[in-house]
């Protein structure tokens, strides 16, 4: 593990010299004078900060360019009723399955040549990470983070059965989970809510999987590998969980000290680890289940809505903002995300982020994003309810529930080509 | 005084063919705000409703007629499932709530309605839940009820009681939901029905009295029918009310509460999937449709519930 940390951080060493560099070399013309840009994100968590942190020290450096940051809740709303009364910002964060969406409600614009323009380059980042932010092979956004799924472990209740490291295979985490299991305690806790559908497509995808074809046009989650997923989840459940539990019980059943490991997004880190709990809690990479490496992620990307008064100016600056954001990410990543840029994620600086370094070694080239169609999100539901229903004890024939499910994801995925004129 | 009403002045025939602008003038203050705040997105709604509309996609706005509606008919559309199951929910938590917001307010306003010491203090207590928002109420209800140190099952766990999923299976979500309503709206209820007792002259009960009537009686004769017009009116409110069920399941059951075979969640009322439909889908025609259709029903209630404490009289 030190050994391998070490030839990590080598690495990491080497390629900093040669690959850091690479973006934001852009500068804005002096006839531009001063720019000022707004810029919205959804982070009204702990996050919020962090970013609002790396806007100050980007205005600091760029006299020339002065950006005054926006967090909003209920973002999307503010998104839709922004672009009805034509008051889009200039630089908008955006969810990486939102993307199309938001393309087609005609929110965002293609930035392709601003991204040429300030030498952002896709190979710097994971595929699946960057093709989020194609539509129609045109780009509209360029990924900041990844934020996976993380296994939260209480390292106590593990040493007490004699583990003295998370598990990483699905047998090491089988006999873990199974040791912790009695005595008032659970080894492993799964809900019936949130983020249940996003562990099973995870598995899903371990096993050989997909949640749609390719062009995102039909849902095939009813598949083996889906049976297998959610096969395995209500094992689980049986062996080591409590049944039928209502979203966020097993971070309140962790934060109480009797569950050796959750699975959850990596955006729980500050709330079951560290200060947030009793004892020693960790977040590491979740453990591979099945044949191939899956991590099930969110990605945040920087785009550029459409306004009516676009200039080249301001496209420029905004590129060079974004340049900016990406560079400095590994600020960004102790909010508790992982830069997306392979070459911030080897750079020395990030490798003693903890734990998001370990982190981002066992989940970020292994991510899957929904295909870009428009509308895809809404597709989700009935997976969604299916896996609950499945969870929760309401239906217990696999098959038969995803097979349903997949039925009414096509019909909504119809209906959505209809909608949006994609057919 | 009365040469200032033209409609006693004239005669009976010429005050036909004579517009009179007074009691329209008396309105106009209401009526302007009805016009633009509820009568004209009335309006709007209906005509969205015929079409396939998103607010920001203008160039893919068409009219579809009917189908919004048909959809919602058809057992094989995508809506038919999502859209029969919020609404047969919404009907049950009607038909559970309704009965329980007069009863228990009735019982209320008449145990504080008698001379007790320090009664408005009472008051006072069972009206305040009235005053919290709906998300402060949402959000007590899931800390409450919550599975995993819930502060109820914490207590029912210590006494040794049986401790169900309150939020996570049924139909225990249900009850969560209710009682939490209960607590929440039954102080408003309360302080009309106080105020109606009030009305009620004395000398009424004084009078039955003296011809013997015991207090039972004197309920049922006498509180009751002096009562009809306000129940009835809380009858209404009530069930409208219900009908508009969105907060506590939002906050208490994740929106659609136990998952279940088939589609929609086991709890999740009519007003959640008609804003899901209109603003997470972006499908603001067929969202209107729904809309529409609900109105419809509550249209019927109300007017059968009219009809049913009228020929009561």
């Amino acid at each position: 593990m030190l050994f391998k940390r070490s030839l990590l951080a080598l690495a990491a060493l080497f390629m900093l010299g040669a690959a850091l560099p690479v973006m934001g070399q852009t500068s804005l013309p002096e006839s531009c004078g001063v720019v000022r840009l707004q810029y919205w994100n959804p982070f009204t968590g702990p996050d919020g900060p962090f970013m609002g942190e790396m806007v100050e020290a980007f205005n600091a450096a760029n006299p020339n360019i002065q950006v005054t940051m926006t967090t909003q809740s209920e973002y999307y709303t503010q998104l839709s009723t922004a672009a009805a009364s034509n008051s889009l910002p200039d630089i908008a964060i955006v969810h990486a399955d939102q993307i199309a969406t938001q393309v087609y409600r005609n929110i965002l614009r293609p930035i392709d040549s601003i991204v040429a323009e300030s030498g952002i380059n896709g190979e710097d980042f994971p595929e699946a990470v960057w093709n989020a932010g194609e539509v129609d092979g045109m780009r509209y956004a360029v990924p900041l983070d990844i934020h996976p799924m993380t296994m939260f472990v209480n390292m106590d209740l593990l040493a007490s059965v004699g583990a003295e490291a998370a598990p990483k295979t699905g047998e090491e985490f089988a006999a873990v989970a199974a040791a912790l299991t009695g005595d008032g305690n659970n080894g492993f806790m799964i809900t019936a809510g949130f983020p249940i559908r996003q562990i099973f497509e995870m598995l899903m995808y371990q096993f050989g999987g997909t949640s749609f074809n390719e062009d995102g046009t039909e849902a095939t989650w009813n598949s083996e590998a889906g049976v297998q997923a959610a096969q395995w989840l209500l094992d689980a459940q049986a062996a080591y969980s409590e049944p039928n539990l209502e979203v966020d019980a097993e971070l309140n059943s962790f934060k109480g000290g009797t569950v050796g490991m959750i699975w959850n997004g990596i955006w729980q880190t500050t709330n079951v680890t560290g200060e947030g709990v009793f004892f020693t809690g960790i977040a590491t990479a979740v453990p591979q289940i099945g044949p191939s490496p899956a991590v099930w992620a969110g990605s945040h990307q920087l785009a550029l809505p459409v306004r009516a008064d676009e200039d080249p100016c301001r496209d420029t600056a905004a590129g060079i903002f974004i340049g900016y954001l990406l560079d400095n990410s590994v600020t960004w990543s102790r909010a508790g995300q992982l830069p997306a840029s392979s070459v911030v994620r080897a750079s020395e600086e990030f490798a003693e982020v903890q734990p998001q370094f370990d982190i981002a070694m066992g989940s970020a080239d292994y991510v899957f994003f929904p295909p870009s169609v428009p509308g895809i999100t809404d597709a989700y539901g009935p997976l969604d309810e299916a896996i609950g229903a499945l969870m929760s004890g309401n239906a217990t024939d696999i098959q038969a529930e995803l097979n349903n499910a997949a039925e009414r994801a096509n019909s909504i995925l119809e209906q959505n080509r209809a909608t949006y004129g994609t057919n | 005084m009365t040469t200032a009403n033209p409609v006693l002045k004239t005669s009976a025939a010429s005050a036909k063919r004579r517009f009179d602008w007074v009691p329209y003038l008396f309105i106009l203050p209401h009526l302007m705000f009805f016009a633009v705040f509820a009568g004209f997105p009335f309006f709007l709604g209906l005509v969205i409703s015929l079409f396939e509309y998103d607010f920001l996609r203008p160039e893919a706005t068409r009219f579809v007629g009917a189908l919004n509606y048909t959809n919602l008919f058809t057992s094989t559309s995508v809506e038919f499932p999502v859209f029969w199951n919020a609404l047969g929910n919404t009907f049950e938590f009607v038909l559970i709530s309704v009965p329980l917001l007069v009863v228990i307010p009735l019982g209320l306003a008449l145990l504080l309605n008698i001379n007790l010491a320090g009664k408005n203090v009472y008051r006072a207590i069972y009206f305040a839940p009235w005053v919290l928002s709906s998300a402060v109420v949402g959000l007590l209800g899931f800390w409450i009820f919550q599975s995993q140190g819930g502060l109820l099952n914490y207590y029912l766990k210590d006494l040794g009681w049986f401790t169900p999923r309150w939020l996570s299976s049924m139909p225990w979500a249900w009850y969560a939901i209710l009682i939490v309503t209960v607590w929440w709206t039954s102080g408003f209820n309360m302080i009309i029905i106080l105020a109606a007792l009030q009305n009620i002259p004395a000398t009424l009960y004084e009078s039955a009295s003296i011809d013997g009537a015991n207090s039972w009686q004197r309920f049922v004769y006498i509180t009751i029918p002096m009562l009809r017009p306000v129940l009835v009116f809380i009858v209404i409110i009530t069930i409208i009310a219900s009908f508009n069920l969105f907060a506590q399941p939002l906050f208490m059951t994740n929106g659609g509460g136990p998952a279940q075979s088939g589609g929609g969640g086991a709890t999740e009322p009519i007003m959640i999937r008609i804003y899901n439909e209109s603003f997470v889908r972006n499908r603001m025609g067929s969202g209107a449709a729904m809309s529409f259709v609900v109105a419809g029903i509550m249209m019927v209630i109300s007017y059968f519930n009219f009809r049913i404490f009228r020929t009561r009289e």
